[in-house]
């Protein structure tokens, strides 16, 4: 049998994997997916136009030209994503080259490969709804093919119930299905994309340009109470290296071993924190981690690194302690600590000097130098004058307004002066709790600098110099919307009221606890995770696993099979299925009813078998006859007649 | 009114001894304004059937006997020459009466046969480019020989099914037949027969077998007979729509004559075998005989 | 309906599976009994897709992967109820099949009915001609198939395949059905135009005796005794004289077709040439009759007594 496509099939088909395809436009590289496009509206096209499709060694050229381009582009066809370019690359061919069903089917299949690639590139919750639709409408094109002529309403229709009627089964397989660690393969990896978030660096703007990003940095389920909001610092990475202008992180490699251990006393904080896609392997613990899991480590400076690939989400479980003393400093430490870019001006050892710097003791200095932020109109802005030359100076003396970073590295510049070890440490301060999922949202607006300063008996002692000047930014933290709203950042044409705004927030809320809960249970719904759960099941071997297994999914299909195959008959007359009843007595008491009998046949035969019944059969058949054959049916006739047949005994 | 279709037929059944059953089917066939055939061998009354009916219903009546040299044109009329006024003049046949008995209708050819049918059918003649119409009411009794006779043309199957209604009269009983033996000739009791209908009563009485009412139910076990037939390998061919709709037009007659406002299956039954007996092409005579299946098996229920 | 149940031995038979159980007359009703269910090709396609879904699921530690992965299989699995949900259910009836000539394609109707609220999509029939039908929520219709016929007698319709793919085409469904509804096929007609043999069976004489009919022949002039309605009036208006018009009656000739009358060498040869004569003496309007070894059927015309004298030829 020729086979000819419908148009419908084909736009059906053409649209749903348009749809499957376009947001690879962002993975993919440029050259590639455009000459996917490419065929796509080709074939498109053709579909008008069945004669500008290409012949066979049209195809074979083109398909040529699809080689070379894939090796000039990705050298490989091993990896993320070299494979995604290729099955893209593949499916776009194929579309040109439809003879049979069977092209139909290969390239719906395909087209199901190429939206699986798309969840290795995005993981969101939107992402798998996109699909999801996306993949009905692949269905619907089978559906189409399937059958002579449905609508496609109909179509669609049905591969929704499709659909539907699979998820069950889908979650039960997904829950169950024993999910084994897969060794890491190192020519599958592919960079990440650059993300935004804290870096080696500490430049001077660096802070100012995350303070406007909404982009969620991890979240925190604390089993128990929350930290106070002043105690909310989430420990990034340590910047102890100037040259006057940028602060880095030096290489953590040669300080592992610390001479003192912390001491932790007080409260400990148990917490879960869930890191999204990172560029670093930097955990930012709360200030100061205690206990941490086996993937992760402490380094010199209390950092937490991981050493699961930053790119992926992960989730860890920790405790904290914010009361600690980390204990006595090793010479390199102190002179790597007290590092300054050559001798400091005239006039910042003279600062130095009139707050006391070197007569009295390092806590006295630094009282007097946050003292001195307090009083001498110092301001707090995420929009300060660029200061390129000699910064620390400049925002000392002249300009006295600057955000988090601007007063920690002038603070740690100071202490330094002073013969203090001290050094900025980056992080995270505060964050946003969800009322509606109970966790603590943590963004890159969040980005916070403060300052470490080593006293003798202390350890090293966070001060936050922010703190000092703009004490509601510590206790409140940054709020995006609110700085959008108050029109300190202004990037929205549209101003916003309190009311919205609070709708806003909450919306955003709902949403982030949505999301929260999706990279939980579906995302990170790991090895670990499925031991974990399957373990509060009871089911803690495969042989269980295997019945389980085996049980959930026959009781799924069980109770899908009887819905689907019930049959489904039309409804019956009341008054016929009282009828039946009534002539089933009938057939009790030995008075045979035929099928092809009519009512009052059925009356004259029981009223001469059994006479003494003549009256009551005489009157359930004149009121049957009225409800089914005649115009002038009464209301009630149905409850009598009900009440007559339940009263007929033979 | 009720009360002359009761007259009506007792005083029918006074003439025609026995045959109740056929003289109500043939009574309600004139009711849904169908024609009737009757199938049987001669001189078992068909004849005095339909005289009789004519009588009491008040309608004109006239015998055409079919013969095997008859032409259409002695059946509808033909246009005749008139010198003296140099014009044609239609002379009507005999089919311009009320009521028609065909007798030996299977006698005829078929052409002109079918002159008769078509009449029948349109309830109009046309002769030579011009339409006459057929007075009001029109009703035809066709008699047809048993088809195994030689000498006879029997009625195309497509044909048979202008007919509403075929009956059978069969031999009488033995008491009818002693009577009828001892009592007075037919045609005296005929001639002495009262008009028991006007025309303007048969008119409503025709009027109210439309209005019966009938149930959705109803059509559901119609439609059950009509698919049975169509599906089931005892007859020959199913029954038409045209079966149907006559079905129920003789089933709501047949209601009226009990005097009742609704059909009910009862009444369906009771037309099936005369209304569709000689539809189903089975070969067979009995027309009883034919419907039982259908009887049988379409649920009522 | 309820059906009797089968015997484990029967049940296991594998030809159930192919070309159904012993015919039957009645109605069927599909139903689990009835219909098989296997994966086509595109299936076994769609279980490699799954799988390769799964493995991308586990190579790259991807949730979403395996959640489409188990979904697709779900779906797989869900499509096994759809593809029964495709034929059960349909009750499937022989009509009346009509006689054919041997050698002509041997009609076989069915009357298919979906009693169900749900409609049907791409119903395949196959007997030896294929049919897809779609039908409407408790509608019925009535296909016809054809068979090739080769022998004159009773044949038997082979295994009506009932079939489905819908709704994915990952599934066929199939159910194979045998009934009990023989077609009558005559023999074939002789094709050599052989005249009619000299009536020799029959009482009657041949030849035609003339009367007046009603067929129109010509006109004559009129004659005393011709009947005042056969004079051609409009002749008569014109001032052509009083005509006569005058009519034959159908010729009436009565022919027996008679089976030792008949050429050939062999059985078949002369039924071959008496059908070729019943054939056209039918068409010409000629009143004839039978005569057979054991059989004769006396002179008549008539759809039904063709049909009579061609049955008596297909089962001699």
């Amino acid at each position: 049998m020729p086979f000819l496509p419908s148009t419908r099939l084909m736009l059906f088909m053409l649209g749903s994997i348009g749809l499957i395809t376009l947001p690879h436009a962002w993975h993919i590289p440029p050259l590639l997916f455009g000459f996917f496009t490419l065929l796509l509206l080709w074939r498109l096209l053709s579909v008008w136009q069945p004669r500008y499709l290409p012949n066979r060694f049209g195809v074979f050229l083109l398909m040529l030209l699809g080689i070379g381009l894939l090796y000039s582009q990705q050298h490989s066809v091993f990896g993320r994503d070299a494979g995604t370019s290729l099955f893209v690359v593949a499916l776009g061919l194929k579309l040109l080259e439809i003879h049979g069903r069977r092209d139909v089917y290969v390239i719906v299949y395909l087209a199901f490969i190429v939206a699986v690639t798309q969840f290795l590139y995005e993981e969101s919750i939107l992402m798998a709804l996109y699909i999801l639709l996306v993949c009905g409408v692949l269905l619907a094109t089978l559906i189409t093919q399937n059958s002579q002529a449905p609508q496609t309403l109909a179509a669609l229709k049905t591969s929704a119930a499709i659909i539907l009627q699979s998820l069950p089964l889908a979650l039960v397989l997904f829950v169950l299905f024993p999910r084994l660690e897969a060794p890491h393969w190192s020519w599958l990896d592919n960079d990440t994309h650059a993300k935004s978030g804290l870096s080696n660096t500490l430049e001077p703007g660096s802070i100012a340009e995350l303070s406007l990003s909404p982009e969620l940095v991890f979240r925190v389920k604390f089993a128990g109470d929350l930290p106070p909001p002043a105690q909310r610092y989430w420990r990034g990475p340590v910047y102890a290296t100037t040259d006057g202008v940028s602060w880095r992180a030096p290489p953590v490699l040669g300080r592992e071993n610390n001479p003192d251990q912390p001491a932790f006393t007080g409260v400990t904080y148990d917490y879960t924190l869930m890191m999204e896609p990172q560029k670093q392997n930097w955990v930012f613990a709360l200030e100061m981690p205690t206990q941490f899991g086996a993937g992760l480590r402490r380094n010199g400076v209390y950092q937490l690194i991981t050493n699961k690939n930053p790119g992926d989400r992960a989730e860890y479980q920790l405790s904290s302690s914010p009361v600690y003393n980390t204990g006595g400093i090793s010479k390199t430490e102190r002179r790597e600590n007290l590092q300054l870019p050559g001798k400091p001006s005239e006039k910042i050892v003279e600062l130095v000097k009139q707050l006391q710097g070197r007569q009295a003791g390092p806590e006295l200095f630094i009282g007097n130098l946050l003292q001195h932020f307090r009083q001498e109109n110092f301001h707090y802005t995420l929009s300060p004058e660029a200061m390129p030359d000699k910064p620390i100076e400049t925002f000392l003396f002249e300009r006295r307004a600057g955000f988090c970073s601007h007063y920690a590295t002038a603070f740690v510049y100071l202490l330094r002066v002073a013969e203090i070890p001290a050094r900025v440490v980056g992080g995270y301060q505060g964050g946003q709790i969800n009322d509606v999922g109970g966790f603590l949202e943590i963004r890159q607006a969040d980005a916070h600098a403060w300052a470490e300063a080593w006293l003798e008996g202390r350890g090293w002692v966070r001060f936050d110099p922010t703190a000092a000047i703009a004490p509601e930014r510590i206790e409140r933290g940054v709020n995006v919307d609110l700085q959008i709203a108050s029109g300190a950042v202004n990037f929205s044409p549209i101003q916003l009221d309190a009311k919205t705004l609070s709708w806003l927030q909450r919306g955003r809320q709902l949403w982030q606890s949505v999301d929260y809960n999706w990279q939980r249970w579906i995302i990170n719904y790991d090895t670990v995770n499925q031991r974990a759960f399957l373990q509060s099941l009871g089911i803690d071997n495969f042989v269980k696993l295997g019945y389980w297994l085996l049980i959930s999914v026959a009781g799924v299909g069980g109770v899908l099979a009887w819905r689907l195959l019930r049959p489904n008959l039309r409804r019956q007359d009341p008054a016929l299925m009282l009828y039946r009843q009534f002539c089933a007595k009938l057939s009790k008491a030995g008075i045979k009813v035929d099928v092809g009998d009519g009512p009052k046949t059925v009356a004259e035969r029981a009223k001469g078998l059994r006479p003494d019944l003549a009256e009551a059969i005489e009157r359930i058949t004149a009121i049957y006859i009225r409800l089914r054959y005649q115009s002038d049916t009464e209301a009630s006739d149905l409850q009598v007649l009900k009440k007559l047949v339940a009263s007929f005994r033979v | 009114m009720d009360l002359a279709l009761d007259r009506l037929l007792a005083a029918a059944n006074q003439v025609i001894l026995g045959k109740q059953p056929q003289i109500r089917l043939a009574v309600c066939c004139l009711l849904a304004r169908g024609h009737l055939l009757i199938e049987d061998i001669p001189g078992v009354g068909k004849t005095t059937l339909s005289h009789t009916l004519a009588r009491l219903f008040g309608l004109e009546y006239q015998r055409i006997q079919f013969t095997s040299d008859i032409l259409p044109a002695d059946i509808v009329g033909s246009s005749v020459f008139d010198a003296h006024q140099q014009l044609f003049s239609f002379h009507p046949g005999p089919i311009f009466k009320q009521m028609i008995l065909a007798d030996e209708i299977n006698r005829a050819t078929p052409k002109a046969q079918s002159a008769l049918l078509e009449a029948m059918e349109e309830r109009q003649v046309t002769v030579e480019g011009r339409t006459y119409p057929l007075p009001q009411p029109f009703f035809v009794i066709a008699t047809q020989n048993p088809a195994h006779q030689i000498g006879t043309f029997p009625l195309p199957e497509s044909q048979v099914d202008r007919f509403l209604m075929r009956i059978e009269l069969g031999y009488p009983s033995r008491q009818a037949e002693r009577e009828l033996l001892s009592g007075q000739p037919r045609h005296v009791l005929i001639d002495e027969l009262p008009v028991a209908l006007l025309p303007a009563q048969l008119a409503d009485l025709q009027q109210a077998a439309d209005q019966v009412y009938v149930s959705s139910a109803l059509l559901d076990y119609l439609q059950a007979i009509l698919a049975f037939s169509r599906q089931s390998t005892d007859f020959a061919s199913g029954l038409s729509p045209r079966a149907g709709l006559g079905l129920l037009a003789a089933a709501k007659a047949w209601a009226l004559i009990d005097k009742r406002q609704a059909v009910l299956p009862e009444d369906m039954q009771a037309v099936l075998p005369a209304v569709a007996g000689h539809r189903l092409n089975v070969g067979a005579n009995d027309s009883a005989a034919i419907v039982a299946p259908i009887l049988k098996h379409v649920p009522v229920l | 309906m309820s059906e009797a149940a089968l015997p484990l031995k029967q049940r296991l038979k594998l030809s159930r599976f192919f070309s159904g159980e012993a015919p039957t007359a009645g109605p069927i009703v599909l139903t689990q009994r009835r219909v098989f269910i296997l994966p086509t090709q595109r299936g076994l396609a769609f279980v490699l897709l799954i799988l390769l879904l799964v493995l991308i699921g586990f190579v790259y530690n991807n949730n979403l992967a395996y959640l489409l992965g188990f979904l697709l299989a779900s779906i797989f699995f869900v499509t096994i109820l759809h593809s029964f949900k495709a034929l059960a259910g349909l009750t499937i009836q022989p009509a009346r099949p009509q006689a054919v000539f041997a050698g002509q394609a041997g009609p076989y109707s069915f009357q298919i009915s979906n009693p169900g609220s749900q409609p049907r999509f791409a119903v395949d029939l196959t007997l030896q001609s294929e049919l897809s039908i779609s039908l409407a929520a408790e509608q019925t219709q009535i296909v016809t198939l054809y068979q090739p016929t080769h022998q004159r007698g009773w044949q038997l319709p082979g295994t009506l395949t009932v079939s489905s793919t819908y709704p994915l085409g990952l599934f066929r469904a199939w159910a194979p059905l045998r009934f009990d509804s023989p077609l009558l096929v005559y023999p074939k007609p002789a094709n050599q135009q052989l005249p009619f043999p000299e009536s020799g069976g029959g009482q009657d004489k041949p030849g035609q005796n003339r009367r007046s009919g009603d067929e129109f022949d010509g006109v004559r002039v009129y004659q005393r005794g011709d009947a005042i309605r056969q004079i051609h009036w409009k002749a008569f208006a014109k001032g052509q004289g009083v005509h006569s018009k005058y009519y034959s009656g159908a010729s009436s000739s009565e022919l027996w077709l008679d089976y030792q009358q008949a050429p050939g060498h062999h059985l078949e040869e002369r039924l071959s040439q008496l059908c070729r004569w019943l054939v056209d003496a039918e068409q010409a309007g000629l009143r004839y009759g039978l005569v057979l070894p054991g059989l004769r059927l006396p002179p008549d015309n008539g759809a039904a007594h063709y049909r009579n004298c061609l049955q008596a030829l297909a089962l001699f």
